[in-house]
């Protein structure tokens, strides 16, 4: 009678194991497959022009994707110097001044909702105050959507990293007659800035990669341009319109494109890893 | 003996945020000038809470309350109108675990003299030099000055701690179970270091160890469940107690 309460049990623990080990396949596989082609394709089709030249009129094969870099790189800025700060800034109300106020639980109750939010949504949203009101797509609209994508990150990061410094270097500091702002400035964020410019690469990795804000927003442009205030090319809309059109050289330009997006991405996280592992933690 | 009372602790009582209950009830006595004052008595007992009120730093904290006086050169430091950036400069506080900035050595003992305004790197150089030497930390730090402060061994960590309390001259240095984390030979050093600060310094010590106590201080204060038990010079207190409660504590019958 034992025996057979062992071997079923055996039999239980192999059965469970095969469906675990093939759904981590099934998942693994497609992962791989994804990056894989991205980067077969991508290696394939990328060439200095990518980067140096702008595009030929439709349907004449050559030109480049200068445009979009640009344009990517000039949005991404913006959302940057948008997004980190007051990400940074909210995340230290929240840990610090507001941490015994229930709206800060509130908040970031809601930051984590938002990480999760469709970023269409976010570009719609953007749409309606600001590129509706001003009346056209703007490269400054397409920061502010990717801004919006990055604050959630950048919060919760930030204030995860100062929860995590002891009150008592608080209180040493309070005890030498320094004022909150001081504690903040000179010993909280020298003591997380590990953590803090980790949270902040994470939350361009997010982003980064993001077309579906930047549809609404920036939009998209088919010539080289520096004006923020007027529709802007991006990589990944650029990818977007690209694999959705009927010349095989847009389709490898996208390809390339994407390559150059995925690596960027893998760099950005890697980075953060080494940070977060190889950083000394001064607490 | 008037003139030689640096702190004068009169009907306190304290409320941490949400207690109706006092966590220090009634507590009266004097802290001698240039004298090391301990507190001692079992975990719970509200020492420490005694000890953060002489800074004020349960104000850092929404809701607590104190009623009663102490009295620092005649005025009130419990009113509401003292200056807390002020009082906290002339009465310093070393940590029961070393405290270090995540900073240099040097900008360590800096600190509290550039938050009262000193850049002249001279004035800066000479008092944060002096400051190490007083805390006995000189020698082994003279050559590593812009190395971190979390370079350091715990023991020096907290002797930096202690020169950076003292680098802005306070009148008052509280310690809050200052060797609690530390091995016997730091330790003993911290011992010696408070033994000789006590010349320009006055110094209230919080400890729960009862031969630390009797080493290094000339006045003990024996609390129990948040009351003053018993005060009285240190010999005293050891060797010949009022009550029978600090007796017990004493030889350790209880706590």
């Amino acid at each position: 009678m034992r025996e057979r309460v062992l071997k079923i049990r055996k039999l239980t623990s192999a059965v469970i194991l095969t469906i675990t080990a093939l759904c981590a396949l099934w998942g693994i596989f497609w992962l791989f497959f994804v990056i894989f082609d991205v980067i077969r394709n991508g290696i394939a089709s990328i060439n200095l022009s990518l980067f140096l030249e702008t595009p030929t009129p439709p349907g004449v094969p050559g030109g480049g994707l200068k445009h979009a870099f640009i344009g990517h790189f000039l949005i991404t800025l913006g959302a940057i110097s948008l997004g980190i700060p007051i990400g940074i800034l909210a995340g230290t109300f929240l840990a610090e001044y507001g941490r015994n106020y229930r709206i800060s639980k509130v908040i970031s109750y809601l930051a984590d909702t938002m990480i999760t939010v469709p970023a269409i949504l976010i570009g719609a949203f953007v749409y309606a105050i600001m590129v509706k009101p001003l009346g056209s797509f703007s490269g400054w609209s397409g920061s502010v959507a990717l801004a919006i994508i990055m604050l959630p990150v950048v919060i919760r990061a930030t204030e995860h990293m100062l929860k995590l410094v002891p009150w008592t270097m608080r209180e040493a500091a309070f005890a030498l007659g320094a004022p909150y702002y001081k504690v903040i400035l000179q010993v909280l964020y020298p003591a997380t800035r590990m953590g803090l410019l980790t949270g902040a690469i994470l939350a361009i990795a997010r982003e980064i990669g993001e077309a579906a804000p930047l549809l609404f927003t920036s939009f998209n442009n088919n010539f080289l341009s520096y004006d923020m205030s007027g529709p802007m090319a991006s990589l990944t809309v650029t990818i977007f319109v690209y694999a959705m059109g009927p010349y095989d050289y847009w389709h490898s330009q996208a390809w390339a494109a994407a390559f150059v997006i995925a690596m960027t991405i893998l760099i950005l996280n890697f980075i953060a890893r080494i940070i977060l592992k190889g950083g000394k933690h001064y607490y | 003996m008037m003139n030689n009372v640096e702190l004068e602790v009169k009907n306190l009582n304290f409320y941490y945020a949400g207690c109706s209950e006092p966590a220090l009830k009634n507590i009266n006595f004097p802290v001698y000038k240039h004298k090391v004052t301990a507190l001692i008595g079992p975990s719970g007992c509200g020492k420490t809470t005694l000890l953060r009120c002489f800074n004020r730093m349960h104000d850092l904290y929404p809701g607590n309350r104190y009623e009663g006086e102490i009295l620092f050169r005649g005025r009130n430091l419990l009113a509401p109108e003292v200056d807390l950036i002020e009082l906290r400069s002339k009465i310093g506080m070393v940590f029961q675990k070393p405290t270090p900035f995540p900073m240099s050595i040097f900008d360590n003992v800096a600190y509290g003299l550039r938050l009262r305004g000193i850049k002249n790197k001279k004035e800066l150089a000479e008092r944060v030099e002096k400051a190490l030497r007083e805390a006995v930390l000189w020698d082994e730090v003279k050559d590593r000055l812009k190395d971190n402060a979390f370079s350091l061994s715990g023991g020096q960590q907290q002797r930096l701690c202690i020169a950076r309390a003292i680098a802005v001259e306070p009148e008052v240095i509280l310690f809050d179970e200052p060797t609690a984390a530390l091995d016997p030979i730091s330790t003993g050093k911290i011992e010696d270091l408070i033994v000789q600060l006590k010349e320009k310094i006055t110094i209230v010590i919080v400890t729960h160890n009862m031969q630390q106590a009797a080493r290094i201080s000339d006045f003990t204060a024996f609390m129990y469940l948040g009351e003053l038990v018993e005060f009285g010079p240190t010999e005293k207190i050891f060797t010949n107690p009022d009550k029978k409660l600090t007796e017990e504590y004493i030889s350790g019958r209880f706590g």
